[in-house]
């Protein structure tokens, strides 16, 4: 089906482009790099008065290292850019497997970071054309108002299915959010709310301008892995991030870790008391078994996706005992 | 809804152009100005017959709003023939059997072009990677590599005789 | 010098360059001034009765050029004539969700989309049924009245005797597979474009001509006849390049007559385009297929006897139905030498999209339960997988017990050599445990994978013996031309939709006029200018058109020998036309023709790196015939000639050279005479042996496959690249069938309408293919070819079961092998080794009560439930949310 009628908008720098979201707020939707947004448009999941096309910024583009304060990626970067950047492979690993995974070559030629951070959440009943989405009732997420995943209920239970998020929660990313009132940072942890149909604490008036990694996690080992059926194109229909530092080589103990996953709830999820389950631990079968059930745990799929939410939870828990063990067994990075 | 005027650089002319905002390139490019070597094979950006490349990065003509591509240099599978010969990819897409119905085979062009252009000898492994963004229902992509790696043999073979 | 110039060489396609350079045109690149677009509109319900259609609001919408519903083409169609149950937009009654209802004509898509919701249709709801056990106990509502039951056709057909065969079976083994629903997916969507001339004197529509992506211009020109009841003769069918087939556009597709109906309405042409979505609903696809299958078997393996019971959920309309559900049971022979068979088929109705033929129609699901059990069979006794088919070979020329009859016959040799070439004898059952090893293993996985080898076999027809419409038409016939300069031109009506059908019609005529391949020119697949050809489908196309291409170039040949003998002062049996140049056979040995023939060649590179003789272009052969020939002409006789000359002296006596061949299927050919005997039946049978190498993850229950050996007898290879290419690609569709691709339901909704959804497979997880040609050399086939682009996709989808059960021990009996599902039956064999094995209630027995089977969530195939959301509501963009329109909407009650 054809885009919907919208007035493009086409702003070089962030202070015109907030200054216009705030003029027209609320019929104004942002696009980046647009590999979500278009096909959701032509399903007529939005159709917005006015489209903020911001790839003009080009201030928001680029990769650049901060002595003392850490990564700074601005948030139109494109995943290809990341992905091909040498200094996160070397120092932040888990982001640079991650983002390796996201959709196909293609897609992350076009795709931005930013935007997989704020991708929208998904579901079979909500990515669907409007003439689909007519013959079941509508859901919950877009013009009606029951949930075909959870009959009853009244929550949105729509998935976050990007792959950078799990592996930058790791690594205690922030992100920068541009408003009226100037710059704010907030942990990326804080910006997801968990539910479904009202994903993320971005207001329509605001931009999230770059994603901040702490210079403290830099030489973490990290490992991402991703239940998808094909080697490519496919979102991740579960998704586990790990990220670990070992201070004295294979085989010591753990300093500080981080486990998180993606894809099989509304938000990206740390998962809670991995780290003490590993910290002072040196990796083994047993400890990297612990983490995997902590993950399962936290891990709340239901029939969103293709596979079956059982066999989504089950391989959160196989994926993160593996991941574990791939991180501890991963060479050690250098700074 | 009223068209806006773009100026649009495609395969190094200059075209000018009156279109909806809403106007998608992969449109743009077969509607307004004729070149149907682009295809729509999917609605949902997934299948890469559409590829083109923009500033010499492919992407998809489907997913990208014309007016963004305003001030970008647009190359489309109509713009890789050399001097109104076959490229050598396109030589080698034929004798190979790379292309069968022929309908996934201008994005596989962009998509290859790009890759050998930025990556003159590439292994087996960085092949196969960088097409998995493109699907072929025909093929089964065995007898592309194949031709991939013919036109790289032709390639070095040219240049060589160049260098003669 | 080998025996050919042209055949069995490996030759880039003839329109290889349009599709490169993207300049070749597909039907959706194709438009004509004052076109306007068509937009479709679907019912959001599985079935449901049309009381009203209000198109007011559409039609007055600024932009909209016309509204057509079922009323404006109430003929039903069907593309057997025992089918006709469609209509190209409903006019009573919607059989499920995407079905056609009305068609906008207008300036954009935009407009005819924003229109398409000003439509307002009032339904009544009828219940709906979307599991075919269930859907066969219907009592009333049946989805068409004519068919009780919802049972389309069901046929029960028993050779020699089956319970004799399993009273002598010494073992017999009996279980239930499934295959679920699978669809093309071909690259292009459908698209056609029509256009009526119109009468400059009345303004009246006059003849039609519709562009359209179809492997069957024929079939279509006669359905447009049918429904806009128009003779065939004002109808002009144009096959433009399409974009893949597998069968999804071997039948008359609702667009293909929805176009032609609005542009008649319009009075201007009209473009319609599916959207991936409806491509999804046209469908046509494999229908998941529930087969019950007992064989019964000596101790050395011999089978004695089988037994299938095959239901297919047909979707919602006859389709190709009667003709798969045959063909399912018909294949189960000339494979094997079974004496014994006994096949129930059941085609049955559901409110879903309807399916109809796939790549290896009828044959893959079937074959793949069969040669499972093969398998399961041959791991009982003990004997080896590739042994046990040695034993069952058949013994051509034969005629099978169900009326097949097999000349050609390559299956043993296509055994051995994948079991030559894959190591089958050192890895089969040997190399599960080697994972350490495995390159392929990360370190987390090392102790996890598994390797195994897995083999299977396939075969089929080489186009159908009997046509689908009954007549005793040929069923190809060529038209050949050739040119006062030696340019030949090709009329076939054959469909080139990538497999090469042109090229290969190209071939035939230069080899048997032995001329230079750039001298031919085909023009196919357009009703007005060649004859009457049934399309591009079961395989026909080598073996129909290729035969009548080589006799209609006989007949060309035997104008040219004989006037090119007059000249050569011999008689015509000793002139002999080979690499573009005629001439005198001496004595016993050919004189080197390429000597004489070096002023009109020149030799380029061809593909593989094999060098080809090629005409110089036409205007040198002008002036050759202008002066050269002139002067040769009166030097008096000679011993040989150029192809221009002789083609020359041949026009000269005749005025013209054409010639026309065609070919019917041989009697004896065409099978058993019993009900439902005419499907099977075939020229010849090409075969297949594969063997898979893959690797299972046992924690997560991923399948890897690493490589398929396939061998595959085609007869002859015209065009090995071709054929190369044919069967590496049916490998890898058996491959996405075998591993993700699957259309998932929900209470009849396609939870997956998509190519992001619809898994089929990437580069990433592609595996190497090795295609090994087998050639029998067919006495039938043209040169002795065979078909070559479907019979190996049915091999595949169980050499990799066979290979999941040689790694883990576990049998996959439903396909595609999901990682869920692999798991699950992996747990399932956990349970069972710990002594707790516990029947379900589905038919397949799995250990622990894990049954992969099961449906579960959103596939969901069964449910007698019609509709459980809680009803299309519009949708708040709709403008009849504000600004709703009184009249007539809603009906009178």
């Amino acid at each position: 089906m054809s885009l919907p009628e919208f007035k493009l908008l086409r702003p070089r720098t962030v202070e015109e482009a907030v200054a216009l979201l705030g003029k027209h707020i609320p019929n104004v939707q942002v696009i980046a790099g647009g590999t979500d947004l278009i096909p959701s448009m032509r399903q007529q999941l939005f159709a917005p008065e006015y489209v903020l096309d911001i790839r003009g910024i080009q201030e928001l583009r680029g990769i650049c290292a901060r002595d003392g304060e850490g990564l700074e990626i601005g948030a139109l970067t494109s995943l290809t850019t990341v992905e091909n950047s040498e200094f996160i492979r070397r120092h932040y690993p888990v982001l640079h497997e991650a983002v390796a995974t996201v959709a196909s070559p293609l897609l992350r030629n076009m795709g931005t970071i930013g935007g997989n951070i704020c991708l929208d959440t998904r579901c079979v009943w909500y990515n669907q054309s409007l003439t689909w989405r007519k013959s079941c009732g509508f859901c919950i997420k877009k013009d009606g108002d029951l949930c075909h995943v959870a009959p009853g209920g009244k929550r949105c239970w729509a998935v976050f299915s990007g792959d950078t998020p799990p592996a930058l929660l790791c690594l205690d990313a922030e992100v920068e959010i541009a408003n009226a009132y100037g710059f704010k940072r907030v942990p990326l942890r804080d910006l997801y709310t968990g539910e479904g149909d009202a994903r993320i604490k971005l207001g329509k008036d605001e931009l999230l301008t770059r994603v901040l990694l702490p210079e403290s996690r830099a030489g973490w080992r990290g490992v991402y892995r991703k239940l998808r059926i094909r080697g490519s194109i496919d979102y991740p229909l579960a998704g586990v991030a790990v990220a670990i530092k070992i201070a004295n080589g294979a085989g010591s103990a753990v300093q500080d870790a981080r486990v998180a996953i993606t894809a099989v709830n509304p938000a990206p999820m740390l998962v809670a008391g991995a780290d003490r389950a590993l910290v002072g631990h040196s990796v083994n079968e047993q400890v990297a078994t612990v983490v995997g059930e902590l993950a399962a745990k936290t891990a709340k799929p239901l029939t969103t996706s293709a596979l079956t939410p059982e066999y989504r939870r089950e391989m959160v828990r196989v994926f993160a005992k593996r991941a574990v063990l791939a991180a501890a067994g991963s060479g050690e990075s250098k700074n | 809804m009223k068209k806006n005027l773009l100026e649009l650089r495609v395969n190094g002319r200059s075209h000018e152009i009156a279109a909806e905002p809403n106007a998608l390139l992969i449109d743009v490019l077969r509607r307004d100005l004729g070149m149907t070597g682009t295809k729509r094979g999917c609605d949902d950006s997934s299948c890469g017959a559409c590829t083109v490349q923009i500033d010499g990065v492919p992407m998809l003509a489907c997913t990208l709003l014309a007016a963004s591509c305003e001030g970008a240099e647009i190359t489309t599978v109509e713009g890789i023939a050399e001097h109104g010969s076959l490229a050598a990819i396109q030589k080698a897409y034929g004798d190979w059997g790379g292309a069968q119905c022929g309908y996934c085979t201008p994005g596989f062009m962009m998509t290859v072009s790009a890759l050998l252009a930025n990556n003159p000898d590439p292994t087996e492994d960085e092949i196969r990677h960088s097409l998995s963004g493109n699907l072929c229902r025909c093929t089964g992509y065995e007898q592309m590599y194949q031709a991939i790696k013919a036109a790289i043999e032709a390639e070095k073979k040219g240049m060589a005789a160049a260098g003669r | 010098m080998s025996e050919f110039s042209v055949i069995g060489k490996p030759i880039a396609m003839v329109d290889a360059a349009g599709k490169t350079t993207g300049g070749g045109k597909y039907a959706d690149d194709l438009s004509l001034p004052g076109m306007w677009y068509g937009k479709i509109l679907h019912s959001p319900y599985p079935h449901a009765r049309i009381r009203r259609i209000n198109a007011t609001r559409a039609l007055a919408l600024d932009g909209v050029v016309a509204v057509v519903t079922g009323k404006d083409a109430p003929v039903s169609y069907g593309i057997l004539p025992i089918g006709h149950d469609e209509h190209a937009l409903a006019v009573d009654k919607v059989r499920y969700v995407g079905d056609n209802v009305a068609c906008v004509a207008a300036v954009s898509e935009a407009v005819a989309d924003r229109a398409l919701e000003l439509i307002d249709v009032d339904y009544e709801l009828l219940p709906a049924w979307f599991d075919p056990e269930q859907s066969m106990q219907a009592q009333a509502e049946f989805i068409h009245e004519q068919r009780p039951n919802n049972i389309e056709k069901e046929y029960h057909h028993a050779f020699g005797d089956p319970d004799k065969g399993f009273a002598e079976a010494e073992y017999v083994a009996e279980a239930r597979y499934i295959a679920n629903e699978v669809t093309h997916a071909a690259m292009e969507p459908h698209s056609t474009l029509a256009a009526f001339d119109l009468d400059p004197h009345t303004g009246k529509v006059g003849r039609l001509t519709v562009w359209s992506s179809t492997q069957v211009p024929y079939y279509l020109q006669h359905k447009l006849s049918l429904v806009l009841e128009m003779p065939m003769s004002q109808i002009r069918v144009i096959k433009p390049l399409v974009g893949g087939g597998f069968g999804g556009k071997s039948e008359i597709i609702p667009l293909e007559i929805i176009a032609a109906v609005a542009a008649r309405a319009a009075k201007a042409p009209v473009k319609i385009t599916y959207t991936r979505e409806e491509v999804f609903w046209a469908h046509r696809g494999r229908p998941r297929t529930i087969i019950d299958l007992k064989t019964g078997v000596k101790r050395d393996g011999r089978i004695t006897a089988v037994r299938a019971r095959v239901v297919q959920d047909g979707g919602a309309y006859c389709s190709y139905g009667p003709v798969t559900i045959l063909y399912s049971g018909a294949l189960l022979g000339a494979l094997y030498d079974i004496p014994n068979v006994q096949y129930d088929g059941y085609r049955v109705l559901t409110n879903k999209p309807a399916c109809g033929a796939m790549r290896g129609h009828g044959t893959v699901n079937v074959r793949f339960a069969f040669e499972s059990q093969m398998d399961e069979i041959a791991a009982e006794l003990k004997i080896d997988a590739a042994e046990i088919r040695r034993v069952n070979l058949l013994k051509p020329p034969c005629i099978t017990v169900n009326g097949l009859r097999v000349l050609s016959y390559g299956l043993p040799e296509c055994i051995e050599r994948v079991v030559e070439r894959s190591g089958w004898a050192e890895k089969n059952g040997r190399i599960r445990r080697s994972s350490a090893g495995d390159s392929a293993a990360t370190d987390e996985r090392r102790t996890s994978l598994r390797r195994g080898l897995g083999l299977a076999c396939s075969h089929y027809v080489s186009g159908a013996a009997n046509s689908i419409i009954r007549s005793d038409m040929p069923h190809s016939t060529v038209n050949i031309k050739v040119d006062r300069d030696g340019g030949v031109i090709v009329y076939t009506g054959a469909a080139e939709i990538g497999q090469g059908s042109d090229t290969m019609t190209a071939q035939v005529v230069a080899e048997v006029l032995g001329c230079a391949l750039s001298r031919i020119k085909v023009v196919a697949a357009d009703t007005d200018l060649t004859p009457i050809d049934l399309g591009s489908y079961s395989s026909r196309v080598t073996m129909m058109a290729g035969n009548a291409a080589l006799r209609a170039a006989e007949a060309v040949k035997k104008l040219v020998v004989q006037a090119a003998a007059k000249r050569l002062q011999c008689s015509p049996e000793d002139v002999v036309m080979r690499d573009d140049v005629v001439s005198k056979r001496a004595g016993d040995t050919l004189s080197d023709p390429l000597e004489s023939a070096a002023q009109i060649l020149e030799t380029r590179d061809a593909p593989r790196g094999a060098v080809e003789t090629v005409a110089r272009g036409r205007v040198e052969g002008q002036i050759l015939r202008g002066s050269v020939l002139q002067k040769r002409k009166e030097d008096g006789p000679k011993d040989r000639m150029s192809f221009e000359e002789a083609v020359v002296a041949a026009i000269d006596i005749s005025g013209a050279l054409t010639g026309t061949g065609s070919y019917s299927p041989p009697q004896d050919a065409r099978g058993g005479n019993f009900k439902g005997g005419g499907v099977g039946p075939s020229p010849a049978y090409s075969y297949s042996a594969q063997v898979a190498e893959v690797s299972v993850d046992e924690d997560t229950g991923e399948v890897t496959v690493h490589k398929v050996w396939a061998a595959h007898d085609c007869g002859r290879a015209l065009n090995p690249v071709a054929v190369e290419g044919q069967v590496i690609g049916s490998v890898w569709m058996g491959l996405g069938q075998a591993l993700q691709e699957e259309m998932v339901w929900k209470d009849g909704l396609l939870i997956n309408p998509g190519l992001l959804g619809y898994l089929s497979p990437t580069s990433s997880e592609s595996p190497e293919i090795e295609a090994i040609i087998v050639e029998s050399i067919d006495p039938e086939g043209p040169f002795g070819a065979k078909e070559a682009g479907e019979g190996s996709l049915a091999a595949t989808i169980p050499a990799i079961s066979n290979a999941i059960y040689d790694a883990v021990g576990v049998r996959l009996r439903e396909a595609p092998f999901t990682p869920e599902r692999v798991l699950a039956a992996l747990k399932g064999k956990r349970i069972a080794e710990s002594g707790k094995a516990v029947p379900t209630n589905t038919g397949i027995t799995q250990p622990g009560g894990v049954d992969p089977t099961r449906p579960a969530y959103l596939r969901e195939h069964g449910g007698a439930l019609w509709f459980k959301g809680r009803g299309p509501s519009r949708h708040p963009l709709d403008p009849a949310r504000i600004q709703p329109v009184a009249a007539e909407t809603g009906g009178g009650d």
